[in-house]
């Protein structure tokens, strides 16, 4: 397994769109998560009541990056994109969690969708611990399995 | 044959495409509202001399807090920075701080913020507002806001339960929340709680924060402002 992520990682390509992902991810969670704020200055701020959840942020964000980086190395390598889907489906779950507290999300949902806009953004506030654990839970099931196929399927020798 | 895979994929990305556009559209029509009212008549309509007020009257500088009953942020902000706020600004005479209802996020809290205007009327206001935020409970409408809920918190502060039970039934205030409601919205641009509003009663000055700041941030609008 360690050979496989040397293997993908060895091409800094891979490293780059790695970086690259999990900003994309981690900097809009900590901004509708309310960590960071860019008006009226920016300011960063975790409260011990939240520690937890940035923390899921972060694992999620790494894992996201690690998942569909490695996907991408395998879709170019035999073009089948099954556990690319997975990883895609296995962020978004992640998230979508806490996304709807009560932000401007939130009241956009709920605005538009009503009754059943004020039941999504409340399960998923409610549940945004255990979304996101399951989210990193499908990760990680997406990484091994991918890790494993990067020996069998592309015939990788070690 | 339709290959699944492929249509697996591209619903995925569609929902990441939607979700990243509902975000940039809120998140962006936010900066659009982010103006910062500079003259007192601006302030007219809030009439918020009517509302009560906690600290002194005559404060130079005014803290507008834009809440839920039910928003778990608005819960850490009371219980995070509000406290220092309150000791370090309120306490003095320096600053002093309203309250105005946005009830949104579920059936209950329309409810909640009426039952705090209930508890005004026999002078329990700031006593009720700071129960339900203490209380409040994870679940949005899980029934910890209910009307037996509300009752029960007007009972611990030893109100009287059959003056504040006609005032709920009779939906007394009912009309003055969804007046709140209304000026957080078209006043205030308010798109999320809590938002606030910092505002020098003298100058007019005014400064706008969005979400559940730190300390430190209201520390250095309030200093700017006094």
């Amino acid at each position: 397994m360690k050979n496989n992520f040397g293997t993908v990682y060895s091409n800094p390509s891979y490293i780059l769109i790695a970086i690259g992902i999990f900003f994309l991810l981690f900097v809009p969670l900590i901004i509708i998560s309310e960590f960071l704020f860019l008006e009226p200055f920016l300011v960063f701020s975790i409260y011990p009541e939240t520690a937890l959840s940035f923390s899921l942020i972060v694992i999620l964000s790494l894992f996201s990056s690690i998942a569909v980086s490695m996907n991408i190395f395998r879709v170019k390598l035999i073009k089948e994109t099954k556990k690319m889907g997975s990883s895609i489906i296995g962020t978004i779950i992640g998230a979508s969690a806490g996304a709807c507290s009560c932000g401007p999300i939130a009241f956009s949902v709920i605005a538009t969708f009503g009754t059943a806009g004020s039941i999504a953004s409340s399960f998923l506030t409610l549940y945004e611990i255990p979304i996101r654990l399951a989210s990193i839970g499908i990760l990680i099931i997406v990484i091994f399995v991918t890790t494993k196929s990067l020996s069998h399927e592309c015939k990788v020798e070690f | 044959m339709v290959d699944t895979k492929k249509i697996a994929v591209a619903g995925a990305a569609v929902v990441l495409v939607a979700i990243v556009t509902v975000f940039a559209s809120s998140y962006m029509s936010d900066f659009e509202t982010s103006r910062a009212p500079n003259t007192e008549d601006e302030f007219q309509t809030l009439e918020l001399k009517q509302a009560p007020v906690l600290g002194s009257k005559d404060a130079t500088v005014t803290i507008v807090e834009v809440g839920d009953y039910q928003c778990h942020m608005c819960k850490l902000w009371f219980e995070e920075t509000r406290p220092q706020i309150v000791e370090n600004y309120i306490e003095t005479g320096k600053v002093n701080l309203v309250f105005l209802d946005m009830p949104f996020l579920g059936s209950d809290s329309t409810p909640a913020s009426e039952a705090t205007y209930c508890a005004d009327d026999q002078g329990k206001y700031w006593e009720y507002h700071s129960m339900l935020f203490t209380y409040q409970e994870d679940e949005i409408d899980g029934g910890w806001a209910n009307a037996n809920r509300l009752q029960a918190i007007a009972f611990n502060l030893g109100l009287d339960i059959e003056q504040f039970d006609k005032c709920m039934t009779t939906d007394d205030h009912y009309s003055r929340v969804n007046y709140n409601k209304q000026v957080a919205v078209t006043e205030f641009g308010a798109k999320s709680t809590p938002t606030f509003m910092i505002i020098n009663s003298v100058s007019g000055e005014a400064q706008r924060i969005v979400g559940a700041h730190p300390y430190s941030t209201f520390e250095n609008i309030i200093d700017s402002l006094l």
